[in-house]
């Protein structure tokens, strides 16, 4: 079964909420889709990106039996990190799930 | 309560001995080979796929923390050698022996080292060989790809040490498996003289230094290679 947008944005918002309170940041524990993730002025530094990354593909992972790979070429060679905010993280994960071919199963 | 160790290459040889030593010591075992492998312990989980496969090697490592629960110890066994000249190795072959060693070590490492940086501990074991310090002759790709190991080894240490992670290479002498059954004998007694302790290793050589990197009183030491029969 692939999630709908509502539903992948539900489960991303969740994880970087949670991972908010576990690093007691209230902009994180507030965030919405134009939150930064990565880059300048953002709130998560580079191991925590590592942490919020593998924790969505863990979730996506358990509640819809999609097994992604989040940190591949395609991400590392766009000249915008698809990182850098909420939505554009929802948006290629959106992708991913499109050409997953365990999707069609 | 019981620790999880993912042991991958359990079919037969040094994988085997390390998952039976420690499922007698009430460890629960998740191992995997090519093909199904007949250890029959209650505590031993199986599966079936190629190591340098992202996908199968994801999926076993979400499947073993969904279903047995946290994973504290990878050690990462799969490996593959062909003795050959330079000169006479097939560029399918170094493929191979790359794709198995390093690639199936690496994709483990980074996939388990995401559970265990959430658990802020963890323990990871990478099988390498005398081959790469002896610079053995015959061996160019199987020593290049574990000198590749050993630095795979070294810099995961530093980027996953603060997560509460040590990774560790044991370096084990020949030991009597398939992987050394086609040598000739005169080349393993030659390999063998140059060792400081000049036996075949045993793969008890191999557990009790298993032992040693598992234990939790050994949680500051990490980025090493232990070679055995005092091979430096």
């Amino acid at each position: 079964m692939r999630p709908d947008r509502t539903e992948l944005t539900k489960i991303i918002l969740q994880t970087l909420q949670e991972l908010g309170q576990d690093l007691e940041k209230p902009e994180l524990q507030a965030a919405d889709e134009n939150t930064r993730l990565f880059g300048a002025r953002c709130e998560l530094d580079s191991i925590n990106l590592v942490n919020f990354i593998a924790d969505i593909e863990e979730r996506i992972s358990d509640e819809f039996n999609i097994h992604l790979i989040l940190a591949n070429q395609s991400a590392m060679s766009r000249s915008h990190s698809p990182f850098r905010r909420v939505s554009s993280c929802i948006d290629y994960v959106m992708e991913l799930i499109a050409a997953d071919s365990s999707t069609h199963e | 309560m019981n620790k999880i160790a993912l042991i991958t290459g359990t079919r037969k040889g040094i994988g085997r001995g390390i998952a039976e030593h420690l499922l007698a010591k009430d460890w629960i075992i998740a191992g995997c080979s090519r093909r199904q492998a007949d250890i029959a312990h209650k505590n031993y989980h199986h599966f079936c796929l190629d190591v340098s496969s992202e996908k199968a090697a994801m999926r076993m490592v979400r499947t073993v923390k969904k279903e047995l629960g946290p994973i504290y110890a990878l050690i990462n066994n799969a490996g593959t050698a062909s003795m050959n000249h330079l000169l006479l190795t097939p560029t399918q072959t170094c493929h191979a022996i790359f794709n198995t060693n390093v690639m199936g070590g690496f994709i483990f490492m980074r996939e388990c080292a995401k559970v265990m940086t959430r658990q802020k501990i963890g323990r990871i074991i990478n099988i390498s060989s005398v081959a790469h310090p002896l610079n053995l002759a015959g061996e160019a790709v199987y020593a290049s790809s574990k000198a590749a190991v050993e630095s795979l080894t070294r810099i995961a240490a530093k980027e996953l040490g603060p997560h509460g992670i040590t990774v560790n290479a044991i370096g084990p002498t020949p030991i009597d498996t398939d992987l050394i059954r086609t040598i000739p004998k005169e080349t393993m007694d030659a390999l063998i003289q140059r060792q400081a302790i000049p036996r075949i290793g045993k793969i008890q050589d191999v557990t009790n230094c298993i032992d040693f990197l598992l234990r939790e009183e050994s949680e500051f030491v990490s980025g090493q290679t232990l070679y055995l029969g005092g091979i430096s």
